[in-house]
């Protein structure tokens, strides 16, 4: 093997692959706690919450993430200084707000998924409205979200590439860098061009983590339903 | 902040180079969408009707594109091609990307649309002395494509949302352009407001106006 890959290879896998990971996971576990509670909520026959809630999920669906992206990253210090962070934190709020739109819309159809007769038998059985929610219907529509969750982390995981876009580290940007600095003269390169193996490598890995969770939410969509 | 938000003022210095970028978002979506949907017809029907090896490439074509980020897949187009000889220009770099990408979704769609439709209906269309591509044409066709009608639609609009991501190779699409201006005339707030309504715009009437499409299309038993 030719002596630029080696490093090439390490600096992917060592400073890229950790970012986008500990990206996907930090966004994916927001998304998820958010867009359950938002998407409950939305079951709950009250009118004003109702409104904001569908207007959160209406919007943060609608708009590409990468605008939400530059909302965060740009948006949110034009409006207060303090409100400034990192490539890598901003990708995330902007994945988690996309994210939890999907998670609580997924809930909302789980929680509405659940026959009737199950809140009737509960009824008859004795439980309040309360104990109703959390001991027979949410405990079976939180189970039909699995296939929809893992759906969201492969999505969440290919999206963190985002972060490339404002000159966050993770995968690509890091791929991206390597394959710069192969094109300059030596000492700091070596004056070749090798974006397409780079991006290769880049696109062989994203495979190896997406095709198995992919597979995965096949596999309990026709389990669970 | 550096000067005071006032978006009618950003809005009638800049509504020129605005206007351009849309049309070019318009432009680069239509295009894809019109690929994307001839790319879903004719492997989508492949993968159904399990014609032998077309079937097997589209297979593997549908997994690696729904398996790997756009963003990585616009890189390759543009900034790795041209090192095997294939050089594109940012706007044909931007509809092949999003066509590529919408045409494996849109494979999936129509597969599972044109595998819905009864085998039996196939029968009575063989039956009838049709050939099997007439068959296809006058019976898998129109109902097979009408199943697949919702979920081909929502690729389409995961089409016009994916062209913002064009900034990243420069083409002066609607963000591209927005984040241009607001770079140099730092309204940055002014800027990101015109993305979120013109994309917010764009995507609920196409919501809307789908789901009309949809009642009008749907096959008469789901009514």
């Amino acid at each position: 093997m030719p002596d630029w890959v080696e490093p090439v290879v390490r600096y992917i896998l060592e400073v890229g692959l950790p970012a986008t990971l500990k990206v996907s996971a930090i966004s994916v576990v927001g998304a998820s706690l958010i867009g359950m509670v938002l998407g409950t909520l939305l079951t709950i026959q009250f009118l004003l919450s109702r409104v904001v809630i569908r207007g959160y999920i209406e919007v943060f669906r609608g708009l590409p993430i990468l605008v939400t992206v530059f909302m965060v990253y740009f948006g949110l210090p034009a409006i207060a200084p303090t409100l400034e962070f990192g490539p890598l934190t901003a990708t995330s709020i902007a994945l988690i707000l996309w994210g939890s739109a999907q998670v609580a819309e997924a809930t909302r159809g789980a929680v509405g998924s659940i026959p009737r007769e199950q809140h009737e038998a509960a009824a008859a059985l004795g439980f309040g409205w309360i104990g109703r929610q959390r001991s027979v219907i949410l405990p079976q529509a939180y189970r039909r979200l699995l296939p929809p969750l893992v759906g969201l982390l492969v999505n969440i995981i290919q999206n963190s590439t985002l972060a490339a876009v404002i000159g966050g580290i993770e995968l690509l940007q890091a791929a991206k860098s390597q394959s710069e600095r192969l094109t300059v003269f030596p000492p700091a390169g070596i004056g070749e061009i090798h974006a397409v193996e780079i991006l290769g490598f880049v696109m062989v890995l994203f495979f190896l983590i997406s095709f198995p969770l992919t597979r995965l939410a096949a596999y309990l969509e026709r389990r669970l339903v | 902040m550096l000067a005071v938000y006032d978006l009618g003022a950003f809005v009638s210095e800049n509504w020129r180079e605005l206007l351009d970028g849309f049309e070019n978002t318009i432009k680069v979506s239509a295009i894809a969408v019109v690929g994307a949907s001839l790319v879903g017809l004719v492997l989508g029907a492949a993968r159904a009707h399990r014609i032998p090896v077309v079937s097997q490439l589209a297979a593997v074509y549908v997994e690696v594109i729904r398996n790997t980020p756009i963003l990585v897949q616009i890189f390759m187009v543009y900034f790795a091609l041209p090192q095997i000889g294939i050089r594109l220009d940012a706007f044909t770099a931007a509809w092949v990307a999003v066509t590529i990408w919408g045409g494996a979704f849109n494979t999936e769609n129509f597969r599972a649309g044109f595998e819905a439709v009864p085998q039996r209906y196939r029968e009575a269309g063989l039956a009838l002395g049709f050939s099997p591509f007439t068959t296809f044409l006058n019976v898998t066709l129109p109902i097979g494509g009408r199943i697949s009608l919702p979920s081909s639609i929502n690729t389409y609009i995961s089409v016009v949302k994916n062209t913002s991501l064009m900034y990243v190779i420069g083409y002066p699409e609607l963000t591209t352009t927005a984040i241009n201006i607001a770079n140099l005339t730092l309204e940055t707030l002014e800027a990101l407001t015109v993305l979120g309504i013109v994309y917010l715009t764009l995507v609920w009437s196409l919501s809307a106006a789908i789901r009309l499409l949809e009642a009008r299309l749907a096959l008469p038993e789901s009514r």
